[in-house]
């Protein structure tokens, strides 16, 4: 009897030193993309203050309908993922998300499809290179993490419930992170 | 405290496992330790063609010059010299001394000194391991391009890097190689740092830790901060390249809609001055432990020391500014910079007066890795000294861009950081290789070494001052600058002096891998936890997790009875 419960202590020890482990790794990686967001913010925000009047150039803004279904989408997505979260067996929330990051990507590529038929490329001048750039970046970032997502979805059945939860806790930081991101970038490049 | 006891694994058993994908964290410190060593070589290969070209210029490079540039029958040609200069300075920092300093010592002695099994999350440490390899392919292939490798220095600042200034591939390859090198960082990165805060030994709090693993703790901190700001940097730079995004390119934003040039500049020194500190922490870190080690004596404020190296990292990234006093800031923004970096030196001189503390009467044994410490102390108080000529504002604006900058910072850099690694490497050697340097060797290393590095950049310090540019193919085209071609010469036989010296340094280490005399348990009678294990350490590390008592330094203690160390496992007597 004393026997299992020390085992027992001692595997939950474990678990705890595995799920602290997991997150201190999880959040200092976020950290570390957080940087990297921050530094094309940064950029961003060098040229829009120095510039007497923005978008520069005769530039107009994009409409903003695009953009705005999209901040919707990841809204949603991240909404699913949270309710998923609550309860991993059922795999509805994720696959839910999962969706609704695909119609982000898809809504993207309309949106830069709509640009480049409106005439602004990529090398049209400072603003679209960062509306381009900066989508390119963070899509790159939906595409990883979608991937991870995938992961999560089928590869489920094989790991312990345990490490299933850290592996859920751990994209899911992901990818409510690329919604802030997300979030940010859309007030400050195309709404204000 | 998060502690947790990770297994034991089966040592791996085939070729494959055991030194090419390994998981290990000693043999993917050997495996960086390596890399690093080989590119030092390379590195060194090109400054000495730089030096050749400033002392002796017109002549033919000896020996290889023929062979390398038969166009010019064997003189290193203008738009060669350019990325010598450049490939020079990327490989020492990105690919010799980040891979010695962090990446193997990083590597070894984190888990070690703390009383870990391995790193916390072994898989990212090799695909950090092997990412880095892939970055250093990107970098080497970029010589074969047609328009040759990256020239625009460094710190590629454009529009030299820009396809107005370069427009080959290679320089896409430098950003390519640049940015996967990053990611590889911020993976280790990511490991030291999850590692230090989980996988403590039961009892070690932060302040049991070595100062080595204080070091390797805060460069691991600036470079998951700061790497990242770099990526995004190339990361436009590539954009701009390849996909002719605009953001680097001359013209107000304003009038004709493009980009900003010294946008990047900003952007890279925000990276740039934390990781002169990446690359130094470790070196510090090292050295304050060695110090008390061999002057068999506790380090003198042990704690002030790790919290002035705490300080100095978080101020390190407030003074990027002073890198570009010339790029027409404010005088406010300037003054503010200067005043910032001026502050480092309250915490730089605690601990540069806490290893003069340790030193003091102690009862210094001269090892070879205690030489090398020795050497750090001296050149680190010169380098630093003269970083304060150039944090001045008004003596930088003279001094920027000449010589005097390149003396700075290879006395902190490749004479701090490189002897600092060097001491590393023979005090770590018998634990690593289970076999011991030949000290006689090390020692004649030690002071070629000493003497060539001195000559050098003291050498570069007076022709700076006296007015010589950096990256000039050949300076003495300018009238003003002829009186300075014996001296240049001096530095170039210095140079090729060290060069030399480290022939010592190859043969000693290459041979002793075989040769040495097998290791001791604690062949330096220290008490941290790596030297409680057999020498080399068992794959396994520790096969029972130590339990921390006392403080890492605990030399010299009168009440110690037979031997003057105690073992950071013992009881405090
Ligand atoms: C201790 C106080 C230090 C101060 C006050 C200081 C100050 C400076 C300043 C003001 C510059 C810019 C000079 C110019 O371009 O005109 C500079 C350049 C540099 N410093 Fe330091 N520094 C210090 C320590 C270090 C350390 C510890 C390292 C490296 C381990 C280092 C590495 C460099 C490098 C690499 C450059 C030149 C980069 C380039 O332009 O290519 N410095 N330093
Ligand atoms: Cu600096």
């Amino acid at each position: 009897m004393v026997v299992v419960m020390a085992k027992q202590n001692i595997l939950s020890e474990k678990e705890q030193g595995e799920e602290i482990i997991s997150s201190v790794g999880m959040i200092v990686t976020l950290i570390s993309f957080a940087m990297l967001f921050a530094t094309l913010m940064m950029g961003f925000a060098m040229f829009r203050f120095s510039a007497p009047v923005w978008p520069p150039a005769g530039m107009t803004k994009p409409s903003l309908i695009i953009p705005s279904l999209s901040t919707l989408l990841i809204f949603l997505s991240s909404l699913c993922y949270f309710w998923y979260e609550k309860n991993i067996a059922n795999k509805k929330g994720l696959d839910l998300t999962i969706f609704l990051g695909l119609g982000f990507m898809v809504v993207q590529a309309v949106f830069w499809h709509t640009l480049s038929s409106q005439g602004i490329y990529v090398s049209s001048g400072i603003f679209p290179s960062i509306i381009y750039a900066f989508t390119w970046i963070h899509a790159a970032h939906i595409v990883v993490a979608l991937s991870l997502l995938l992961w999560l979805r089928f590869s489920g059945a094989t790991v312990k419930v345990k490490q299933a939860q850290l592996r859920v806790a751990s994209v899911g930081k992901f990818w409510h992170f690329l919604g802030i991101v997300w979030f940010i970038m859309f007030l400050t490049i195309f709404v204000l | 405290m998060a502690f947790f006891e990770q297994h034991i694994h089966d040592a791996p058993k085939t070729f494959l496992s055991k030194y090419v994908i390994s998981f290990d964290h000693k043999v993917i410190a050997k495996q960086f330790l390596w890399y690093g060593i080989i590119f030092l070589g390379i590195g060194g290969m090109m400054a000495l063609m730089i030096r050749w070209t400033l002392a002796f210029p017109g002549e033919p490079f000896p020996v290889i010059g023929h062979f390398l540039f038969p166009n010019t029958n064997g003189v290193v040609p203008p738009d060669t010299y350019a990325m010598l200069f450049t490939l020079h300075g990327t490989i020492m920092i990105f690919y010799a001394i980040t891979p010695i300093l962090i990446g193997a010592f990083g590597n070894f002695c984190i888990p070690l000194m703390i009383g870990a099994r391995d790193m916390v999350f072994p898989t990212l440490n090799m695909l950090s391991f092997w990412l880095a390899f892939l970055s250093a392919v990107l970098l080497l292939a970029s010589l074969f391009t047609p328009l040759g490798g990256a020239a625009g220095g460094w710190v590629s600042y454009p529009t030299l890097s820009t396809t107005i200034g370069s427009p080959g591939v290679g320089q896409t390859l430098w950003c390519l190689a640049i940015f996967v090198l990053g990611v590889s960082s911020t993976m280790g990165a990511v490991n030291y740092i999850a590692t230090i805060i989980t996988l403590r030994a039961p009892g070690m709090g932060y302040f049991d830790m070595p100062l080595t693993v204080w070091g390797l703790w805060l460069t691991a901190i600036l470079n998951a901060l700061f790497l990242p700001v770099l990526g995004a940097g190339v990361m436009l730079l590539i954009f701009d390249r390849v996909f002719g995004t605009t953001f680097f390119l001359a013209g107000a934003a304003a009038t004709s809609g493009s980009g900003d040039p010294v946008l990047f500049q900003h952007v890279f020194w925000i990276f740039g001055h934390p990781e002169v500190y990446i690359l130094i922490l470790p070196a510090w870190g090292i050295v304050s432990d060695l110090l008390s080690f061999f002057a068999r004596k506790p380090a003198f404020g042990a704690r002030s020391t790790a919290l002035s190296m705490t300080s100095i990292t978080i101020l390190s990234t407030v003074v990027y500014g002073h890198h570009m006093y010339t790029t027409q800031m404010s005088p406010l923004l300037t003054q503010s910079f200067m005043m910032l970096t001026m502050t480092i030196s309250i915490p730089s001189a605690v601990f540069f007066a806490n290893w003069l503390g340790t030193i003091w009467k102690g009862a210094i044994r001269f090892s070879t890795p205690m030489l090398f410490s020795l050497g750090v102390v001296f050149v680190f108080g010169l380098g630093g000294l003269t970083g304060l000529y150039l944090a001045t504002v008004s003596t930088d604006l003279y001094l920027h861009d000449t010589y005097f900058v390149v003396g700075h910072f290879h006395y902190t850099m490749a004479a701090s950081v490189l002897l600092g690694g060097f001491a590393g490497t023979y005090f770590w050697f018998p634990k690593m290789f289970g076999r011991m340097m030949n000290e006689t060797l090390g020692k004649i290393h030690f002071w070629i070494s000493m003497l060539g590095l001195n000559g050098i950049f003291m050498g570069m310090m007076i022709v700076g001052y006296a007015g010589m540019h950096r990256r000039i193919y050949n300076p003495f085209v300018y009238e003003y600058l002829q009186k300075l071609i014996p001296i240049n010469m001096f530095i170039t036989i210095s140079a090729i002096t060290m060069g030399f010296g480290q022939l010592f340094f190859v043969y000693n280490f290459v041979n002793s891998l075989w040769n040495g005399p097998k290791a001791s348990q604690n062949p330096w009678e220290v008490g941290t936890l790596e030297w409680t294990i057999p020498s080399p350490a068992p794959h396994y590390n520790f096969d029972i997790i130590p339990v921390v008592k006392c403080g890492p330094h605990e030399i010299g203690n009168p009440n110690l009875k037979g031997r003057d160390f105690q073992y950071q496992t013992e009881e405090l007597a």
